[in-house]
């Protein structure tokens, strides 16, 4: 039973990890462009 | 068998192209810290990158800091000596993270609150005096946590990279490490830290699935627990059996420390929640995280497992290292087993990648707990003493002080210190002197409006009784000892049933003391406490 668990276990989760890790690569990239344009427009309104 | 081990260190197949790879990684990580710098105007933004993470990257950097070296090390340890049993921490990790994220438990109503830092949220709850003290229990136990990281980082290095562990180059390599992600996280703060999370986090990810899939290439599925099964029966998969190393008790105790914990009460985790730009995202955030956690824990377990195998049916001369017949002959640390397997099966190209992923999984570790601890110091600790004298200048520089002054302990510590060999166990502890009595005051003090500043005052201090899962501790009191007859070593109490007791003591000295001594009626701001 035990063997049967953790054969499941790693590959079940191997599987979805590698399919989160594209997602995360191309969200996260996109999250970077907006964190920037925030933190740019925080600063120019700071400067206005 | 000093020889036997440099001897066995040159069979590593890194090369000088690895070292080519690994340098200009790092080097990458230098030129973002000081193109952030400009954006860093408050600590707002020093501390919370201005609250404007959005959820894949909040993913990443959670994963990025999280997955440190230093899980990898003593995780691969532990599946190294506990087989496939050693998974049930993973399980336990993803199960109690996921629902941590479904549910919001402790996390989303710290963000609702709007502080930085889990200390400022006991003042706003409690009291200034428990503030200070909680920060004090912080700080203590996070930096006396982070003592070994250099060590262990070093072990990694010397094992992966085939580099003499006594020459002149390591102690080198270590600092030159330190300084790099000193001068980044000064600079830029949250938001270096995580975009460099966010690069470790894609180089990380597809590194270690490429060299899982080549360890199970190399090895075969079926060999591995074959062998497993042969090396070590129905302990090396069944967490629950005597002798299997864990048992009961140290599972309960995997539930409540590797999984409640690591993501909602270790406050390195928690900072990530509190940048997040909503609390829907901080909810998304922990479900899809639970799943990196699990991995951050079972890849290296199967690393562990698959040294073990390879030592065992093709590699002699480590097998007589790491597993010596001679019952006189003192084993190589097996802390070494993992780096060194890699090292031997690795391609020219891929274990410089790794190399250079799990070193930036070392500084990325670094480089939040160093902001964390030292932020503590700063906001939790020097800000409510000296009141409204402490500008936003003043408060940055401060911070970037501490993180030199932090570092230094830990370049000094690491290279000096001549420790133990369980790492868990030394990190276990440590930890749990702050988190047995932070589980009381955010459970505590989130969700039940009687709980009073007395009482969390008290938890606090009573968390120091974790201590008594420290080997010297239990000796000294009588909890652990040798049986003359025998020469047995007789325990009273293991480490997590220490542990387990503590967080129910904690909880009991929380709840009698807030019943015992409630607090005078006051109305409760919602804004953000300025010091």
């Amino acid at each position: 039973m035990w063997q049967t668990l953790w054969t499941y276990l790693f590959f079940g989760s191997i599987t979805l990890f590698a399919g989160m890790a594209v997602w995360v690569t191309i969200g996260g990239f996109r999250d970077i462009k907006t964190l920037f344009r925030r933190l740019s427009e925080d600063q120019s309104n700071d400067e206005e | 068998m000093e020889n036997s081990f440099t001897e066995a260190l040159s069979h590593t197949n890194f090369s000088t192209l690895d070292w080519i790879l690994v340098a200009l990684y790092l080097s990458i990580s230098v030129v973002i810290g000081l193109f952030v710098k400009k954006y860093v105007r408050n600590m707002t933004t020093y501390l919370g990158a201005g609250r404007a993470i959005g959820t894949c990257l909040g993913i990443a950097t959670m994963t990025g800091t999280e997955m440190g070296l230093i899980t990898v090390m003593y995780s691969s340890q532990k599946g190294f000596t506990g087989g496939f049993a050693a998974f049930h921490i993973a399980l336990a990790a993803a199960i109690v993270t996921f629902i941590v994220g479904a549910t919001g438990f402790i996390v989303c109503r710290l963000r609702e609150m709007k502080v930085l830092t889990i200390p400022e949220f006991y003042e706003k709850r409690f009291d200034r005096k428990t503030r200070i003290l909680g920060g004090v229990m912080l700080a203590f136990g996070g930096i006396l946590n982070m003592g070994l990281f250099l060590k262990v980082g070093s072990m990694f290095v010397v094992g992966i990279t085939g580099m003499s562990q006594d020459s002149r180059a390591l102690p080198a390599v270590m600092t030159v490490l330190l300084v790099l992600v000193l001068v980044y996280t000064v600079l830029g703060g949250m938001i270096s830290v995580i975009v460099t999370d966010y690069i470790q986090f894609v180089v990380l990810s597809f590194g270690i699935l490429a060299a899982t899939a080549i360890c199970l290439n190399q090895l075969g599925w079926e060999n591995i627990i074959n062998t497993v099964q042969e090396l070590k029966g129905e302990e090396g998969f069944n967490p629950l059996m005597e002798g299997s190393g864990f048992g009961l008790s140290y599972v309960a105790w995997m539930f409540f420390t590797a999984g409640l914990v690591s993501c909602a009460i270790w406050p390195t985790a928690v900072a990530r929640a509190l940048a997040m730009e909503s609390t829907q995202a901080v909810k998304k955030q922990y479900m899809w995280s639970s799943l990196s956690f699990m991995i951050r824990f079972i890849i290296p377990y199967f690393w562990g497992i698959c040294a073990l195998v390879y030592f065992t049916t093709s590699a002699p001369d480590l097998q007589e290292l790491f597993l010596p017949t001679d019952p006189n002959v003192e084993p190589v640390n097996n802390l070494y087993a993992m780096p060194i397997f890699l090292g031997r099966v690795l391609p020219v190209g891929l274990i410089g990648i790794i190399t250079a992923a799990m070193i930036a999984a070392f500084m990325s570790t670094h480089d939040s707990y160093l902001l964390c601890w030292s932020s503590v110091i700063t906001q939790d600790i020097i800000a409510p003493i000296r009141g409204k004298d402490f500008s936003t200048a003043s408060r940055i520089k401060w911070t970037r002080i501490l993180i030199v002054v932090i570092g230094l302990y830990i370049l000094y510590w690491g290279l000096i210190y001549e420790g133990g060999d369980d790492i868990w166990d030394y990190m276990a502890v440590t930890g749990a002197i702050y988190f047995t009595g932070a589980f009381s005051l955010l459970f505590g003090g989130l969700y039940w409006k009687g709980a009073s500043s007395t009482g969390a005052f008290l938890a606090l201090m009573s968390g120091m009784t974790a201590l008594l899962g420290l080997d010297p501790v239990q000796r000294l009191v009588g909890l652990k000892w040798v049986d003359p007859q025998t020469d047995e070593v007789v325990q009273r109490l293991t480490g997590d049933e220490v542990g387990l007791l503590t967080v129910a003591f904690t909880l009991i000295v929380f709840v009698l003391g807030s019943l015992l001594f409630p607090d005078k009626p006051k109305t409760q701001s919602t804004e953000p406490i300025k010091a």
